[in-house]
């Protein structure tokens, strides 16, 4: 009794300013409240020392600030990276330094390296499950419109192809810079081209400007309400749904996670939020999957009694971690997460109503390798989910 | 039969990158082989000439569409992709650039100098099969024409096909001409074939 606990660092790095700063913060503040809570119990041996560093949206500052934690620092991990450009960014220096990053959101997929735990859907967590319960209810048709980076190009490739594979046509696909909100040209090719639906990639300040414009079109013609013509994503937040008030009722997303998800999980988790971040109103799967991260980590070392990188990923993989998500697993030849993506649909209140929930945990598949030969999985629905990339939840 | 060691001395590479460890990393290992780099981004440069240009590196990541004046498969000099995404849309647009060869991104201390080999190798055959593709489409395009203008002579000279095509090839070749050429200018000094036609039908008559 008495013995001071062991100071382990524990590098954070979310960018909380820039073009995608609404989800950095929400990656900062889920990774700072699960290291507030770990501190407080008397569960670890040690306490985890957070080190911070912003790299303010700008691409370049993100290799040096990751080489300031993990080489100069004593950080082993980071959990931090937005982008996928950033992600990128970092990989070069946790190859050098032996660091390990733990990379909470959704990403277009195509890497698996060893160095990085990714915690966030890939495509055939998002926009194939989006698509597949979209594509059935609202039309084959869409426009597809995304933020000008990798992330909007390559989720949008990705739709066409399950758009075409099910003899839908695109209408029409716009990219807009990072951070840009002049917006109002999508408006008039959206109304001049009547799209069964609109794929929404953009990011930040311009997916909000978009949805905006959309609902003053809709307030113009009523056969583009979202229940006629929905804009559907797969990455917007509850925050978002809150700045966004009345324009955003009505439209969809997809997550592995959602702040209104009913589970004792969720419950818990929510309990330990208004404790430890009580000025916090509104989280996601940015922020559930930041905290999720910080935990896993935590539990690794715990059970290992050290902190390396390899050690925690085994940990990772070999046992579930039940969170906000639920239960949580790391694949062990991809390193990426199981996870069960849900539909939810923005409602006044804020936030999403939860509209499909199959409840099961879609292996991760990053290079959509199992995807072409269950041709099913497009054209009707649920019944083509099949073994062998589905887990049941028990 | 053993390879001939490339020799790059006074080769000049561009870069089309944004400044970048990537770059300075390329820069270093073309200097160990004698390729001096210019960097460029993200345009080429304004007074880019590629007859001064031997190979250039591009950003697979942030390029876009108009950044080469050229049309697809049809670069001047070798070009090496420089990748960071995999994902499949970029991998594709870099093959669209008619990359030769790629290097994966981060660069370290190697990988420049057979990436350059290899691509120099690819763009000589693409160079090689574009040619080979357009002389034949000429050829295609002009085969009506050799034909007539052999049937033309047989005709004329009352020669044989045989004969009448070693005339043609003999008077191509004097003339430095193709003898898809040789036959075209035949046909135009001799603009009517269709009497030829005539001529035939007369003869069986």
């Amino acid at each position: 009794m008495g013995q001071a606990k062991e100071l382990v660092s524990i590098g954070i790095l979310f960018s909380t300013e820039g073009p995608y700063a609404s989800l950095g913060r929400e990656g900062y503040h889920g990774a700072l409240t699960a290291i507030a809570e770990i501190n407080e119990t008397s569960d670890y041996p040690f306490a985890l020392v957070p080190e911070i560093r912003d790299p303010k949206g700008q691409t370049e500052n993100y290799a040096s600030m990751c080489r300031e934690l993990v080489e100069n620092g004593n950080s082993r991990f980071v959990v931090g990276c937005t982008t996928s450009w950033s992600r990128k960014e970092v990989i070069p220096v946790l190859e050098k330094t032996g660091g390990q990053l733990w990379y909470p959101c959704p990403y277009e997929g195509f890497e698996t390296n060893e160095h990085v735990v990714y915690l966030g859907t890939c495509a055939n967590q998002h926009i194939v499950p989006l698509l597949d319960y979209v594509l059935a209810r609202h039309g084959p048709n869409p426009m597809l419109i995304g933020s000008n980076y990798i992330w909007g190009w390559e989720v949008n490739r990705i739709a066409r192809e399950l758009i075409e594979q099910s003899s839908g046509h695109v209408v029409g696909e716009r990219f807009v810079p990072l951070g840009d909100v002049d917006i109002a040209h999508l408006i008039e090719e959206i109304r001049a081209s009547r799209p069964d639906f609109v794929l929404n990639v953009l990011v930040g300040p311009s997916s909000l400007a978009f949805v905006r414009a959309y609902h003053e079109l809709a307030k113009e013609d009523p056969s583009f309400s979202p229940a006629r013509r929905p804009i559907v994503s797969c990455n917007w937040t509850e925050a978002e749904v809150r700045e966004l008030g009345a324009a955003a009722i009505g439209h969809l997303t997809t997550a592995p996670y959602f702040q209104s998800l009913p589970s004792d999980d969720n419950a818990n988790f929510l309990a330990k939020l208004a404790r430890f971040a009580p000025a916090i109103r509104d989280v996601s799967a940015y922020f559930a999957q930041a905290y999720s991260a910080v935990h896993m980590i935590a539990r690794g070392m715990a059970a290992s009694g050290g902190s390396n990188p390899r050690s925690i990923l085994e940990h990772a993989m070999d046992n579930l971690y039940r969170g906000p998500l639920g239960p949580l697993r790391i694949a062990e030849n991809t390193q990426h997460a199981f996870l069960a993506p849900k539909i939810g649909m923005a409602r006044a209140e804020g936030g999403f109503e939860i509209i499909d929930n199959p409840n099961i945990l879609l292996a991760p598949d990053p290079y959509l390798a199992r995807q072409k030969s269950e041709k099913a999985f497009f054209s009707s629905g649920k019944t083509g989910r099949a073994a062998p990339y589905i887990r049941v939840i028990k | 039969m053993s390879p001939h060691t490339p020799n790059y001395q006074s080769w000049n590479a561009l870069i089309l990158h944004r400044p970048h460890e990537i770059v300075d990393a390329v820069s270093r290992q073309l200097l160990h082989f004698g390729i001096r780099a210019q960097t460029s981004w993200p345009e080429l440069p304004t007074d880019f000439d590629p007859m001064t240009v031997n190979i250039i590196f591009f950003d697979g990541d942030m390029g876009y569409d108009a950044q080469f004046p050229w049309p697809e498969a049809y670069a001047p000099v070798p070009m090496i992709a420089l990748i960071g995404s995999e994902a499949p849309g970029r991998v594709a647009w870099a093959i669209k650039q008619s990359a030769d060869a790629h290097l994966l991104k981060p660069i370290g201390s190697g990988g420049v100098y057979s990436a350059v080999m290899i691509a120099t190798e690819a763009h000589k055959r693409r160079v090689a099969l574009n040619t080979e593709m357009a002389q034949n489409q000429f050829r295609l395009a002009h085969r009506e024409c050799l034909a007539k203008a052999t049937a033309h002579l047989m005709v004329s000279r009352d020669m044989t096909e045989n004969e009448a095509y070693q005339a043609l090839r003999v008077m191509a070749m004097s003339a430095q001409m193709s003898i898809e050429s040789m036959a075209a200018r035949i046909l135009e000094h001799s603009p009517d074939d269709l009497k030829f036609g005539a001529a035939k039908r007369n003869d069986r008559a």
